[in-house]
């Protein structure tokens, strides 16, 4: 069916061949593809005689050009009628007196349509630039079509006398354009310094600014300038702007003089350095009382980014009078326009100025301004704390959280001295409405040391009534709760002895722990001290199991410092300092071997790490993708390490606990499999890895200790190990970029399932297995011969078993005996991930074929079906075979 | 050319602002305010001073009102419809707005409760705004052909700006009242950089310097709140436009933060339709109160309630906001008598109380104390005082941050005490380096300003003022561009030329001026030297000149030598008369950029003594 079009079109598409001839396929179908095809190509007749009405006339009429314009956006047009436009336009381009402007647009849009003429395109401008005819006002627009990075542009755009002709030209849009793509240019620094700095004293302010602009560009491009008296002119000619009349004009000498006083006060003599570095300081601290918002902006970005700044002008800046230590002091620098020294004084109440501003933008700015000094003096920090509590009350949640984390960065510094008056600030910014206040305000919470026990009693209550408000923000207050606790270890000793009533099971023997409140002071007891080799704890030790039932909960709050399993060892093993213990639910040979590994573990970092568990020092950002995906892969390492502390579990066959234990982990790693690509495949990689797991496991305990109850009948063993079989060889073909250490793990478990079957004695497929086993062999043997491998006992015993058997007659009688004593040697390994794991993965779906309208066939003729196919990681060289059989539903 | 500037009021003293500049030959008055301490002739500017005749419409240009305080625009309709005056008047939209209900309160006051003889009327007040022309923020208005003045932000009221005013090149800023921090319902003075010949400021607090609004306001907070949480009553007299609003929305805000039930009201009257205004006239508020509108605003205030007199013994707590400010009658001074003789109730003062005022005796009291309110009535006071630090004024800090930041050529300071504003005068000078004076009332200043010329331009200078010419002196890394500058002024029939056309414009030929000098080389007396032998001493020369100067030549077939545009040669003339016998003449010639190469050179020659062992 052609499309019809109706007879009002029909002069104008008179031979018009339709594009696309649509098979009956569904009314979707068919509008997918008209709509994909809006433009029609015009008949080559048309395009003919629109290419001749250009080529006549060096000046393009307006019609011609929309013409010409018609043709190059048209998708349509023919190769060879767009080669005559370029042609065509070339030749204008390089009579003087065509209209040059606009064959550059045609130009323009030309290689914007057709990027593969771009090259030829290029080519014809480059010639146009070089032409002495050319008229200085069409090189800039010509200009900007070359790409400097193009190695046949390289000449134009290093050539100095086409640079300075066209900066020394008369029209400022020229010149305009020139300093703000100073940076494409490759001029010698000297040129291109000497023509920003002139160009910084143009009448015209957009001039300025761009000069200005460019001198920061350069340094930015790395253009090394080491003389210093050039760059304190620089510096110097940027600090006479900052006077200028024009906003915009100011906005870049701020930034300028930052830049550049940077590198001069870095290019100053050690013992002048201190000094120029309050110059410069001050220097920046006269714009915050600027009239125009940015450029009060850009003064505080800039205060901010100044490393080192004496104490007594960071004083000054709290203070509007001037202060004794300052007050006669001069540094060199622009005060007005007139005077060239700088009163220390000029400094003050810069930062407050910042924070009582009217915009929020330049309360923020001065309260990120604020982190680096508060750093450098702790009684300016002192000072600053009254400031930012008030700006805590501020009405933006931006001012107030930038606030916070100024208090933070303090914080992490050590420099926060918190009064009691303070803290009722902080208290009530813990129950604020959002949700990343309150958490900025736990993060200053955790570095806050508190002088005094009723502070730190008024803290722990306000984190619980934080808790009983926002139950949502558990996790995040148990880890602070824990922090905190780390923080102010006698502290915590006193506050649980007075609670410790309160943790007690009531009288009637139940465990009355679902009180939100006693989470709390568990996560609290948790983090105090004990010994670990004389075994004494300082708290009443049947508060670590009574912290047990709440496990769950608080290793989800502590799990940046702890996992699971080690809190459960860690509290187990405390409450073990007494001679009361909850071990009895559990099986005491099991906990012993448990224990066995972990407490050896723990000895060895008692000695280091006060806290037990690793404390990661310095400030902790919000979480970022990254940052997650990092998670993530520590997680799946620390998963990997446990597992290895499972085996002998496995062998003992208390699978009920491994198989608990590998659940819990499956879902932890599942809650990361909504996160990146990157990740994507190392979760399933490990997710695949813990079922193999626990088959392994299961089978292990049927065929060794027979405990396991569920697996009961003939075949179970054969069906586990199928299974395992199969999720193997998924694993081998299904993940690129493994290195030989994954696939030999691999190939190990392999060997372990075969030898299993063999040495099971099922007899069914004894041949069929001997020669899968005997081929995993060879890979591994080809594996082994690549280089040294970590020797596995099991690996080596059967590798011998296999050469000593070789191919005897009555190998199926010895074989199973001896697989059975290989595979008594084997025991699990960890599996160390090298890198990125690529899951190969495809997504097949039929469209269109749905239960209630399924696709339309007649039988005995062919049928169409569509798909859509998603693919994963396919690299093109993978070949993908696509199998349909039929099946029969019955 | 001279700006002329005439201080009519508030020279030297806080009330009746008036000054009346005259720049290139136009005549603006600024502000037309009256003084509230007097009741006689003196509450008004001196008038008379401006024109003999009594005709303001012709001596003045036009009339420039800064905003609606009465100590700004109290004697206009005086000044319109008593005097006469006739011409232009520019206030802000808002002060237009407000203007005639401050007008209008004030008349009543005078004239019902003090039974003054009224000087001006309703009608008048009418009258006089219709006369008002008003104007936006950063419009700029041509009064006339050559006129031109622009309304800049200033904080201070709702409607309060600063003015700019050119004339040809001269220009001059009247600040008004202004602050510089930003407050809850106003925002920070804003103003352009401009090129200024004067600055006229206020100098309210010229050497108060004020610590940072969070802790005025966290002070104020605590007061309030200790007072009302321990049952007392708070009473806050205020001025009804302006700090009423600023401390309700302040309140308002801690109400809701911290979930407080206890009443706030506001007597009723012109706070409440004041409030009306400030919700219209968003645009004129600050930046917070401009970006939440939309949502909330700020001028619906959640918590606060109209008063009704018969809840001033009402039991329980509460706020109330009362005019007048400095507790001097009205309402205020009823409720205060009911209410300050408990010591658990809280009054607030308003950081500037007039002599004489109620206000002024509490802030000098010790409480507990009695105020004498006449001859019969006492006040027992045992309340508690908590005085305000909230200002609209912008404190010494803010002042020299205007000042700096728009760095004119000169300074007045007005509406100021007259020793603190001494102090700042010399803040000004030393610290900035700008001309500051502080003229008395009826004073006039005269200052040097811009002249102003009209010129042509020729085409040659047109052309070299597009192309860039920068020079960079390497040492210091100045950057000159003469592009505009390098221009020559022909005063009769003024125009610009360039350099180049200088010869033709003029119509004269160019000429060079070139120093000379005769300059002698002594030799020995016993020795007259031949011609040759006087060239080949000549060679010597050359050798000891090329010494130090390496650039140096010899020219004219061996008879000169060079150095740059110095020429050095053998004197050949027999008459000249400052020959003698036993000494070498030179003739030296050198243009004027090589002065000091030339003196260098001749002092060289000068040592040289000459003896035919040379030759």
């Amino acid at each position: 069916m052609c499309i019809s079009v109706g007879p009002k079109y029909s002069v104008l598409f008179y031979n018009f061949r339709p594009k696309y001839k649509i098979k009956e396929l569904g009314p979707k179908f068919k509008i997918a593809k008209v709509t994909s095809s809006p433009h029609q190509r015009p008949p080559l007749l048309m395009e003919q005689r629109l290419v001749a009405a250009v080529g006549r006339n060096p000046n393009l009429s307006p019609k011609s050009s929309v013409a010409v314009l018609s043709l190059i956006t048209n998708p349509c047009t023919s190769d060879s009628t767009l080669t005559t436009i370029v042609e065509t336009l070339n030749l204008h381009l390089q009579n003087p007196n065509s209209n040059h402007q606009q064959i550059l647009s045609l130009l323009s849009a030309l290689s914007d349509y057709h990027p593969r003429l771009r090259h030829r395109v290029g080519a014809a401008v480059h010639a146009f630039i070089l032409l002495p005819s050319t008229p200085t006002s069409a090189l800039p627009h010509a200009l900007s079509f070359l790409n400097p990075a193009d190695s046949t542009a390289l000449d134009l755009f290093s050539d100095e006398s086409l640079f300075l002709s066209l900066c020394f030209y008369e029209c400022v849009k020229t010149r305009k354009w020139m300093l703000r793509n100073v940076s494409k240019f490759r001029m010698r620094p000297s040129v291109l310094l000497t023509v920003l700095l002139g160009f910084t004293k143009d009448p015209y302010p957009y001039i300025r600014e761009a000069a200005l602009d460019g001198l920061v560009m350069i340094l930015n491009d790395g253009v090394v300038v080491e003389d210093r008296s050039l760059v304190g002119g620089c510096y110097f000619r940027a600090a006479e702007l900052l006077f200028d009349a024009d906003n915009s004009v100011r906005r870049s000498a701020v930034r300028a003089v930052s830049e550049w006083g940077h590198l001069h006060v870095a290019l100053n003599p050690d013992e002048s350095k201190r000094d120029w570095s309050d110059a410069l300081f001050l220097q920046l601290c006269l714009m915050v009382r600027d009239m125009d918002m940015e450029v009060r902006v850009a003064a505080f970005n800039a205060l901010g980014k100044i490393p080192t700044v004496s104490e007594n002008i960071l004083l000054q800046t709290l203070s509007k009078k001037a202060l004794p230590s300052t007050k006669e002091k001069v540094y060199p620098g622009r005060y007005t326009a007139k005077l060239s020294k700088i009163p220390a004084t000029a400094a003050a109440f810069a930062f407050l100025h910042g924070l009582e501003d009217e915009f929020f933008q330049v309360r923020r700015s001065a309260c990120r301004a604020l982190q680096t000094p508060t750093v450098l003096s702790a009684e300016f920090s002192c000072g600053t704390v009254d400031i930012l509590m008030d700006m805590l009350n501020d009405d933006l949640v931006m001012v107030r959280l930038q606030a916070l984390e100024t208090l933070h960065h303090m914080a992490t510094y050590g420099h926060l001295n918190v009064a009691e008056s303070h803290l009722h600030m902080f208290f009530s910014v813990l129950i604020d409405n959002d949700a990343l206040i309150r958490s900025a305000m736990r993060k200053t919470l955790q570095y806050t040391k508190l002088q005094k026990l009723a502070m730190f009693r008024s803290c722990i209550e306000n984190l619980i009534k934080n808790l009983e408000l926002y139950p949502e923000d558990e996790a995040d207050i148990f880890y602070a709760l824990y922090r905190i606790g780390c923080l102010h270890r006698k502290f915590v000793v006193k506050i649980i002895q007075e609670v410790s009533q309160e943790l007690e099971p009531s009288f009637d023997g139940k465990l009355g722990f679902n009180k939100v409140r006693t989470a709390g002071l568990f996560v609290l007891a948790i983090s105090a001290p004990v010994s670990l080799e004389r075994k004494t704890s300082s708290i009443p030790p049947q508060i670590f199991s009574y912290a047990v039932t709440l496990l769950g909960r608080i290793s989800c709050g502590l799990v940046e410092v702890v996992d699971e399993n080690t809190l459960l060892t860690y509290l187990s093993q405390c409450s073990r300092f007494t001679f009361t213990s909850t071990s009895e639910n559990f099986e005491g040979g099991l906990l012993d071997f448990g224990l066995k590994y972990n407490h050896n573990h723990l000895h060895e970092k008692s000695n280091e790490v006060s806290s037990l568990f690793p404390v990661t020092m310095g400030p902790k950002k919000f979480t970022t993708p990254l940052e997650s995906q990092v998670k993530a892969m520590s997680c799946v390492e620390i998963i990997f390490q446990k597992v290895v502390d499972l085996w002998p579990l496995i062998q003992l066959g208390c699978m009920n606990e491994v198989t608990r234990t590998l659940r819990s982990w499956k879902e932890g790693i599942s809650s990361f499999t909504r996160d990146t690509h990157q990740t994507a495949g190392v979760v399933v990689f490990a997710l695949k890895y813990i079922h193999i797991i626990k088959l392994l496991g299961n089978a292990w305990a049927y065929s060794f200790t027979k405990t396991n109850l569920q697996l009961k009948g003939m075949g179970a063993l054969e069906n586990l190990l199928g299974k395992m079989e199969r999720r193997l060889s998924e694993m081998l073909y299904r993940y690129v970029g493994m290195s030989r250490n994954e696939e030999l793990h691999i190939l190990e478990l392999m060997l372990v399932t075969y030898a299993m079957r063999l040495s099971h004695g099922d007899t069914s497929c004894f041949e069929e297995y001997t020669k899968k086993l005997n081929s995993v062999i060879r890979s591994v043997e080809c594996l082994h011969k690549e280089g040294p491998v970590e020797g596995s006992h099991f690996v080596t015993e059967l590798l011998n078993v296999s050469h000593e058997i070789g191919d005897s007659e009555d190998k199926a009688v010895d074989m199973p005996d001896l697989l059975l004593n290989s595979l008594k040697l084997f025991s699990l390994k960890r599996i160390v991930l090298s890198g990125e794991l690529k899951y190969l993965d495809a997504e097949l779906d039929a469209c269109g074929n749905d239960f209630q309208k399924p696709l339309p066939f007649v039988p005995g003729l062919p049928v169409g079906i569509p798909f859509e196919i998603t693919l994963r990681n396919m690299s093109s060289e993978i070949k993908l075979w696509l199998a349909i059989s039929v099946g029969h539903p019955e | 050319m001279a700006i002329e500037c005439l201080v009519l009021g508030a020279g030297q003293e806080v009330g009746k602002s008036c000054v009346v500049v005259t720049i290139n030959g136009k005549r603006i008055m600024f502000d037309c305010g009256m003084h509230m301490g007097y009741t006689d002739h003196r509450r008004y500017p001196e008038f008379s001073l401006i024109s003999d005749s009594g005709d303001f419409t012709s001596a003045l240009s036009c009339v420039i009102i800064t905003h609606f305080h009465l100590d700004h625009i109290g004697a206009l309709p005086y000044f319109t419809q008593v005097c006469g005056y006739n011409g232009p008047i520019y206030m802000t939209y808002p002060t237009k707005a407000l203007a005639p209900l401050m007008l209008e309160d004030y008349r009543k006051v005078m004239v019902d409760r003090r039974g003054e003889e009224e000087q001006f009327s309703c009608e008048h007040i009418a009258e006089c705004m219709k006369k008002v022309t008003a104007v936006d923020l950063k419009q700029t208005v041509h009064v006339d052909k050559d006129l031109q003045i622009r309304a800049y932000y200033a904080g201070h009221v709702l409607g309060a700006a600063m003015f700019y005013a050119k004339v040809g090149d001269a220009a001059l800023v009247y600040t008004g009242d202004y602050n510089m921090v930003p407050d809850r319902h106003l925002g920070a003075a804003q103003i352009d950089r401009l090129q200024l010949d004067l600055v006229i400021t206020e100098s309210t607090y010229a050497t108060t310097y004020r610590d940072s609004k969070y802790v005025r306001e966290r002070e104020f907070l605590k007061a309030v709140h200790k007072c009302v949480a321990s049952g007392g009553k708070v009473l806050i007299p205020t001025f009804a436009l302006g700090r009423a609003q600023e401390l309700c929305m302040l309140l308002d805000d801690y109400w809701e933060r911290t979930n407080l039930k206890v009443p706030i009201y506001f007597s009723a009257g012109l706070t409440i339709q004041a409030n009306l205004y400030y919700k219209i006239l968003i645009s004129w508020t600050s930046q917070k109160v401009k970006d939440t509108h939309a949502r909330h605003n700020a001028f619906d205030f959640k918590n606060v309630i109209s008063f009704d007199r018969s809840l001033i013994n009402a039991p329980g707590p509460c706020v109330l906001f009362a005019t007048p400010g400095m507790i001097s009658g009205g309402f205020s001074l009823e409720v205060f008598k009911q209410w300050a003789p408990y010591e658990e109730n809280l009054v607030t003062l308003p950081g500037y109380c007039l002599a004489g005022t109620i206000g002024h005796k509490l802030m000098s009291a010790k409480i507990p104390t009695q105020i004498k309110l006449d001859e019969d009535v006492k006040i027992d006071v045992r309340c508690q005082i908590h005085q305000l630090s909230f200002s609209p004024h912008t404190d010494a800090k803010g002042i020299m941050d205007l000042i700096k930041f728009l760095s004119p050529k000169h300074v007045i300071l007005v509406h100021g005490e007259k020793p603190k504003m001494g102090a700042l005068r010399e803040k000004i000078q030393s610290e900035l380096a700008i001309e500051c004076c502080y003229p008395a009332n009826n004073e006039t200043v005269l200052i040097p300003s811009t002249h102003h010329i009209e010129a042509g331009a020729s085409d040659a200078f047109l052309q070299s003022c597009l192309v860039p010419q920068f020079q960079i002196f390497e040492n210091q890394c100045w950057v000159y561009d003469d592009r505009v500058a390098q221009g020559i002024l022909t005063l009769q029939n003024p125009r610009v030329f360039s350099q180049n056309e200088l010869r033709d414009v003029l119509g004269v030929e160019n000429h060079q001026v070139k120093f000379a000098h005769c300059c002698s080389a002594a030799y020995d007396s016993d020795w007259s030297p031949s011609i040759s032998q006087k060239n080949s001493l000549l060679q010597l020369l050359f050798g000891i000149v090329s010494r130090d100067f390496p650039d140096c030549i010899m020219l004219d077939s061996q008879k000169s030598i060079q150095v740059g545009s110095f020429v050095v040669s053998l004197c050949s003339r027999e008459e000249c008369p400052s020959s003698n016998e036993d000494a070498l003449h030179f003739c030296c010639t050198w243009s004027a950029t090589d002065e000091e190469l030339a003196w260098t050179v001749i002092s060289l020659v000068k040592n040289v003594k000459l003896s035919r062992d040379f030759t």
